[in-house]
């Protein structure tokens, strides 16, 4: 066995990477979320306030953002779940010959640059886009109908995006399951629809929550598909983040908001790993 | 169904699945098309072929720049994070140090912070420091972003080893280095490349914190295409992300074919 | 080939001691078994010896040299391993090459060393193959290839064949004696088997809660064990509540229940202490009463135990009886299928002879094996 002064060592570098790059940085965000922005000269010298805080808890704008972000990520994990079902349970159970080619499909768009990704649905969505050409040659509208900077299109990009997580997740749930159990149950006399619902559904709860706890977080903390496919106006907290920091220079406001976004993924994850524990005591 | 033994999916869910996964490639398809197509926006059927966008792309010295940029980052942090991510779950497998579980939690935690955290928190940091706009603060940041998905990858190779291959090579003469070297890297070199490969992609699809730390004559190339499309949507966005979709997926086929990637997504 | 020493050994785990004080000398070409039940700290011995356990206390010499605090890759020992560790992504003629690649042998002395051991474990045919397409026994004489091919000074085994079905079990009992025989080299076999040990070894170590409780031949194992742990360890013992009635010597005299005493060859226990009585089903030797009318037949006077046959069963070469000797206590008896005693019907009476060297009594506490 590795004496512990030799694991100490080559653990070492990285843990001083991190420490260095990540865990400071992160906390000497901390003092600036209390101080106080004055515009044009940037944080005022010895002054601690609250207000940061109290801004984001009590201004309507703020709080406008912050529903909108977390019913985003409601919503896009819904999405998620709704569509992937199908293409997780088609892999895990589908033809054997079909895995890999149906996994190297959801694996492409996931690998595929984010910037590219959202691109790609500005030039469907776009006013002069795809669809709404399409839907003009078609004689079904007249003038373009509003896809993009606003709910629908950030919810479409978001979706598209996070969707393959979802997928992997489910598969490894589904897979998961032993086909013992849903054949017992189809031998007892259910009809297909009643084996899927009382029996693979809920087996495959944990990688459900499992899915939908990192598509959540995946989206509210997204930045660049809702800044292009949102454009400058319909803001969630990433982005409101991003122009505070790069745009207003406010970066008292903008650090006390990133700490509210840390807060909610951690704590997400932290309620949902809490929830899986017990789950995993249940059974 | 009539024996009760078929739990396959019928032909209503593989229908839907098959929806969906066109919906997954849509956005590919049409920027694609959009890279070849002689108008600035796109219509079916394209108005007309070209390949002009690509050559203004690739003689134009911005994205050139930019593309070096994101390859130097890229390289260099998977490299860096390949490097000490693999010694730092080796440390935590060869060993049962105090707290291992909080070590591996604070070596994740990057995968766990919001990007655009890490990204203000580097930013205000990089400021106080000077290390705004320089290569190696870029490359720190990547490093810090990347590494979670060796450290990941590496751990589960690792935790699949039967323990006694080491100690096996070192009773037959082998030194600490060799018997890691000749026994262990090669049997969790798939994994570890498999997750150097994410981390790769990862660095090179990276804006929410690279954005935020390049200087005023640096860029990546998602950054660049990020902050084109806000300009205003030019057909030679479309190319040079036709040229990065290309890029993505004949690394996957390559990967795929040579370390059977599948396992490990 | 060397002897192998442990000078006042000991492992500690922090207030855990797992090995006491070991001191014992293995001799040139010996085959020594540690023999014990798990946890009673024979692998860590082994382990120590390998250099993969740092010893708290005392020496190891391999002849004359003090390897106590060497690293593992410069004692020049062979280990064959209890899940074979062999390397997965190399061929079998790899994995034997890799001990002498790391003592600089290359070219053609190489081939011929690994042809050698090969050839040693017949496996020649199956230089090509890799790890996984061979079978558990075919890999098995792989790993014993590759920790013979370096020729190390000492072998080692940590429950080589605990992995393997019974009859290949017994099969390579015997092809590891006569190789270790044809080789020559001196090996330290560790096992929880009593059978594998007694048969293939020169001499055995039974161990428990990390102390040697006897280091002798397998004979003197088995007839005179030293303490009652390697009584009741080794043989297939009746494990029964009783009480020492009187100490006489290093025996003396037990009662279990009410009515039956026994003489014991030894006992580790004051008078009057409640024991476990260890009796050997094997030595017990039984007849139905009125078989053995005339008294003058018995060649010694002890006098019998009578009993009744409660179940038979038979296992080929054995018979087993269930005997009810007094209210509540029943022992087990075995026999061979031949002879007046292989077909006692249950209800039969019968008087059983106990010898005393078969009776041991220890404390109550000792736990099972």
């Amino acid at each position: 066995m590795m004496p512990v002064r030799h694991a100490l060592l080559i653990l070492a570098p990285l843990g001083l990477v991190l420490a260095a790059f990540f865990l400071v940085p992160v906390l000497m965000l901390l003092p600036t979320s209390f101080g106080s922005y004055v515009p044009g000269s940037g944080i005022a010298k010895g002054v601690w306030t609250l207000e940061n805080y109290l801004r984001i808890a009590t201004d309507d704008y703020y709080r406008e953002v912050i529903w909108r972000t977390l019913g985003l990520g409601l919503g896009v994990s819904l999405a998620s779940l709704i569509l992937g079902y199908p293409v997780a349970w088609l892999i895990a159970r589908g033809p054997a010959s079909w895995r890999v080619p149906l996994i190297l499909l959801v694996v492409f768009p996931m690998l595929l640059n984010l910037v590219v990704r959202s691109f790609g649905w500005i030039v469907l969505l776009a006013n002069r886009g795809l669809v709404n050409n399409l839907l003009m040659q078609l004689g079904l509208i007249t003038a373009p109908i509003k896809l993009m900077f606003n709910l629908t299109g950030v919810m479409i990009g978001l979706t598209h995006i996070y969707l393959p997580f979802m997928v992997l997740m489910l598969v490894a749930a589904i897979r998961n399951i032993p086909r013992d159990v849903e054949a017992a149950a189809a031998t007892l006399g259910s009809s297909r629809t009643h084996v899927f619902l009382s029996v693979t559904l809920p087996l495959s709860a944990p990688g459900i929550l499992a899915g939908s706890i990192l598509v959540f977080v995946l989206t509210i903390s997204a930045l660049v598909t809702p800044r292009m496919l949102g454009g400058p106006t319909y803001k969630v907290m990433a982005t409101l983040i991003y122009d505070e920091y790069v745009q207003l220079l406010d970066w008292p406001s903008g650090s006390a908001l990133s700490f509210a976004l840390a807060l909610m993924a951690i704590g997400i994850i932290w309620a949902s790993s809490r929830l899986a524990r017990r789950w995993a005591g249940m059974a | 169904m009539s024996d009760g033994t078929d739990h396959r999916p019928g032909r209503a869910v593989t229908a839907a699945a098959i929806a969906v996964l066109v919906f997954l490639q849509i956005p590919v398809l049409v920027v694609m098309l959009a890279a070849f197509s002689t108008t600035s926006y796109l219509t079916i059927p394209p108005k007309g072929l070209t390949l002009a966008w690509f050559g203004k792309v690739l003689a134009d010295p911005t994205y050139l720049a930019a593309i070096r940029m994101s390859l130097i980052l890229a390289f260099g942090s998977t490299l860096v994070s390949t490097v000490l991510g693999v010694a730092a779950a080796y440390a935590l497998f060869r060993r049962t140090l105090p707290g291992s579980e909080a070590i591996i939690a604070f070596l994740m935690a990057p995968l766990v912070m919001p990007a655009v955290v890490v990204g203000v928190a580097l930013l205000q940091f990089f400021s106080l420091t000077g290390l705004r706009g320089t290569l190696f603060g870029l490359l720190m940041a990547h490093v810090v972003i990347t590494v979670p998905y060796i450290v990941r990858s590496a751990l589960a190779s690792l935790a699949g080893l039967d323990g006694a291959l080491e100690e096996a090579a070192r009773v037959l003469g082998a030194t600490g280095l060799e018997a890691f070297r000749l026994v262990t890297l090669p049997l969790i070199l798939p994994g570890v490349v498999a997750g150097a490969l994410f981390a790769f992609i990862t660095s090179l699809d990276n804006v929410p914190v690279t954005i935020f730390l390049i200087g005023a004559n640096q860029t990546t190339l998602p950054v660049l295409i990020f902050s084109s499309v806000e300009m205003g949507i030019d057909p030679s966005v479309a190319a040079v992300s036709t040229l990065l979709i290309l890029a993505t997926a004949i690394v996957l086929i390559l990967a795929e074919r040579r370390f059977r990637l599948h396992r490990f997504v | 080939m060397s002897t192998l020493t442990f000078e006042a050994l000991g492992k500690s785990y922090g207030d855990t001691e797992v090995v006491r004080d070991i001191s014992l000398t293995i001799r040139e070409g010996e085959f020594v078994s540690l023999l014990g039940p798990s946890g009673c700290g024979k692998t860590t011995i082994l382990r120590m010896v390998a250099g993969l356990v740092e010893p708290s206390r005392g020496r190891i010499l391999i002849g004359s040299d003090d390897v106590t605090r060497l690293p593992p890759n410069r004692r020049g020992l062979g280990l064959v391993f209890q899940s074979y560790a062999l390397f997965p992504h190399l061929s079998v003629t790899e994995n034997v090459a890799f001990g002498l690649r790391r003592r600089k042998v290359a070219g053609a002395e190489l081939d011929r060393r690994v042809r050698e051991a090969l050839a040693m474990v017949r496996l020649a045919t199956f230089a090509d193959r890799m790890p996984r397409q061979l079978s558990g026994g075919q890999q098995q004489r792989v790993a014993i290839a590759r920790a013979i091919a370096p020729r190390p000074r000492v072998l080692l085994f940590d429950e080589p064949l605990s992995n393997l079905d019974a009859q290949l079990r017994e099969e390579m009992q015997i092809e590891l004696k006569r190789l270790q025989r044809d080789v020559g080299i001196t090996t330290l076999f560790v096992t929880h088997d009593q059978g594998e040990a007694l048969t293939m070894s020169d001499r055995v170590g039974v161990m428990a809660r990390g102390v040697m409780q006897q280091f002798a031949p397998p004979e003197d194992i088995y007839h005179r064990p030293a303490t009652a742990f390697v009584a009741g360890f080794i043989g297939r013992p009746n494990r029964l509540a009783g009480r020492v009635v009187r100490r006489d010597g290093a025996g003396g005299r037990v009662r279990i229940g009410d009515r039956v005493e026994l003489a014991a060859a030894a006992i580790d226990l004051p008078d009057g202490a409640a024991a476990s009585v260890i009796i050997r089903q094997e030595a017990i030797r039984l007849a139905a009463v009125g078989a053995t009318a005339s008294p003058s037949d018995a060649p010694d006077r002890v006098p019998g135990v009578p009993g009744t046959v409660l179940l038979r069963s038979f296992s080929g070469a054995r018979v087993q009886y269930v005997v009810r000797v007094a209210e509540g206590v029943e022992l087990v008896a075995e026999t061979g299928s031949q002879g007046a005693a292989a077909d006692l019907a249950p209800g039969t009476a019968v008087s059983l002879n106990i010898p005393p060297e078969a009776v041991f009594a220890m404390p109550p506490e000792e736990p099972a094996p």
